[in-house]
């Protein structure tokens, strides 16, 4: 109120002296005019008048500009300040003849009301964000958790804590990977993304399947999906954000069914390591030229024990084309070698069978993109197939030629039992296999349809000719490596990539 | 579908040279047949079943290749190989790690645990003379 209270002593301060000061020169002019001129009183005082009327209306506009200045910088303010524009600047304070401490006072005051009630708002909107984002939050059903910039747990949902076993005011704070201790299938991991996209993004989103999380001791194992969103520019403490959704039943089911068929080929692999080692330990060390018959013996044992291994992968194999777990990548390679060392293998069976091999392998065919362990199999299981099936016949013919549409075809011709017209239809049928042989042929039936999943992976076809009596010819073809390159530069991909099911994992590579 | 074909490559002249291996197998009859097959092709072999004291071994670094079966007892194959390549417990360690198993994996595990070995043989592929072939041609 000092402020005011000069103002009010200034004001006083300049009429009082205003009107004094007029009073003064009145009289004085007044007495000058009546000594000095000798002009009528009357018209003296008539003079007088008029001056001091023209003075009075001086005193009254210096006044009124010197006490209106201030206030109409409060109302420049007050403008100013309006939410509504009114193109006015703030008032120039120190400019004020009077009254500028007065002003600059009020002018504070009017920013600081001003301020408070724009903080009121926001702190409005604030509080109703808060509230909806906390509803959302709280209520999704999902596990949910907030990471500030340093990895640190900033927010955990209901269903966060109850995922983990933690209470969520527990939770906050903590490193999450103290919490959420998980393993990746595979090198792509959270934490490595994180890591990445911190350095080189702003903002970015990935997912993960199949993540394990082991919880507490004692607790199970929970498999999940994990998506995972980062935002440099989200409001502090809140980068990073984790979602995960549940999906152990789903993915337990599908564990147990491949690993029961793991743990029986682990079962079965470890007898037939040991039966091969020993028969090579046999090989070496038995004087079999006094004994040739124990030689003949010998041979056999270890042609069936290639079987054996040869028939655990077809079952593993076909485990994984059931799951569409088997992925090939074909490379380029020539074909007359690959089957060259393909056949070598299948020699040793042939021979004990006492069947021969006959190979007519065109020499100018163009490379081909094959994955070779898969391919092994299919030329193992057909020329397997020839031998069971020969019957008294001793020759099997092996064929490569390029087909007219540019492909590299194989055929396996034996001249033994031959296949009637009805069966050929179902020959790749899993566990089909011709009643009528049945008899005198063992086998599961897995290998043709093995065989036809991964030709068809491979871009090509398989196909069978038989005559009852007269025996059978398999064939199938393959794809020029020239071709699939120009396939996979067609649709952007780097590697051929292809799931053994018909179709294809980088989308449109498949056409046939 | 990337089984390794059976190591059975041309015979090599590369001579075993007395180099050291540790065989981590806990199979019994799998670690003598492969003791004597190696022994034989000129390295010197020691067999150990016990994943902990495998590791042990392991650390000690003197071995030039460690032959590693994925399910022995009291730590896994997985853990020992996670440690032998985690600079901060093994620094520079020297040896080849071959992984040896019958175990099926899931492709992309396997992947990852081929990524971080310098071999992956399936043990029913291969027969104990084809075993020190693949050995011999390892750089």
């Amino acid at each position: 109120m000092d402020h005011l209270q000069q103002l009010r002593h200034r004001v006083r301060q300049y009429v009082f002296g205003l009107v004094l000061a007029e009073n003064v020169l009145l009289i004085v002019s007044w007495w000058a005019a009546d000594t000095f001129t000798g002009l009528p009183p009357l018209l003296v005082a008539g003079a007088t008048l008029i001056a001091g009327g023209v003075l009075c209306f001086g005193i009254a506009r210096i006044v009124e500009s010197y006490v209106t200045e201030p206030l109409q910088a409060l109302w420049q303010a007050v403008l100013h300040l309006s939410p509504t524009d009114h193109g006015i600047a703030a008032p120039k304070i120190e400019q004020l003849r009077l009254g500028q401490e007065l002003v600059t006072n009020l002018t504070a005051q009017i920013y600081q009301m001003a301020d408070v009630a724009e903080h009121a708002a926001t702190e409005k909107l604030e509080r109703s964000n808060d509230l909806s984002r906390n509803f959302v939050a709280q209520n999704l059903p999902l596990p949910l958790f907030t990471l500030d910039a340093a990895e640190t747990i900033t927010f955990a949902n209901e269903a966060a804590a109850q995922y983990v076993g933690i209470a969520a005011t527990d939770l906050i704070g903590k490193n999450v990977y103290m919490v959420l201790d998980m393993l990746f299938p595979s090198e792509e991991t959270f934490d490595g993304w994180l890591k990445e996209v911190k350095a080189k993004s702003a903002t970015a989103v990935h997912s993960w399947e199949r993540v394990r999380l082991n919880v507490r001791d004692g607790h199970p194992t929970r498999i999940f999906d994990l998506a995972g969103y980062y935002n440099r520019d989200n409001p502090q403490h809140t980068e990073t954000m984790l979602v995960l959704f549940d999906h152990t039943k789903m993915y337990t089911q599908d564990d147990q069914a491949v690993s029961f068929i793991a743990l029986s080929v682990h079962e079965l692999r470890t007898p037939l390591t040991l039966l091969r080692g020993y028969i090579e330990v046999f090989e070496d060390e038995v004087d079999t030229t006094t004994n040739p018959e124990l030689k003949g013996f010998m041979l056999k044992m270890k042609s069936q024990a290639e079987q054996l291994t040869a028939f655990v992968n077809n079952i593993l194999n076909v485990a994984r084309v059931d799951d569409d777990q088997m992925q090939l990548k074909l490379q380029e390679e020539q074909w007359p070698d690959v089957l060259r060392s393909a056949i070598e293998n299948l020699s040793l069976r042939a021979k004990v069978r006492g069947v021969t091999l006959h190979c007519r392998l065109a020499s100018d065919l163009p490379s081909v993109g094959i994955d070779r362990i898969s391919i092994y199999e299919v030329v193992n299981n057909l020329v397997d197939n020839a031998i069971k099936y020969s019957g008294n016949s001793k020759v099997i013919e092996i064929e490569t030629h390029l087909t007219k549409d540019g492909l590299i075809e194989t055929t396996i011709q034996d001249f033994g039992l031959g296949i009637s017209t009805a069966t050929v239809p179902n020959l790749f049928t899993k566990f089909y296999r011709d009643h009528r042989n049945r008899a005198q042929v063992g086998g599961t039936g897995l290998g043709l349809y093995l065989s036809k999943a991964i030709v068809a992976a491979h871009g090509g076809s398989i196909w069978v000719r038989s005559k009852e009596g007269e025996g059978s010819t398999f064939g199938f073809t393959l794809v020029p490596y020239a071709q699939l390159t120009e396939e996979a530069k067609q649709n952007g991909d780097q590697q051929i990539t292809r799931s053994a099911h018909g179709w294809i994992k980088n989308h449109s590579m498949y056409r046939r | 579908m990337t089984d390794q074909p059976t190591a059975s490559a041309t015979p090599t002249t590369t001579p075993a040279a007395g180099r050291n291996v540790l065989c981590i197998e806990d199979e019994h009859f799998i670690g003598e047949l492969y003791d004597r097959a190696l022994t034989k092709g000129g390295y010197k072999v020691t067999v150990i079943g016990d994943g902990v004291e495998a590791l042990a071994a392991a650390q000690t670094n003197q071995y030039d290749i460690i032959l590693l079966d994925l399910m022995v007892p009291n730590l896994t194959g997985i853990e020992i190989l996670r440690t032998l390549r985690d600079p901060a417990r093994v620094p520079a360690l020297k040896s080849k790690i071959v992984i040896t198993t019958n175990l099926e994996q899931r492709e992309d595990v396997r992947a990852d645990i081929e990524k971080q070995a310098d071999g992956y043989l399936v043990k029913a592929e291969i027969t104990p003379h084809e075993l020190v072939d693949f050995l011999n041609h390892m750089q």
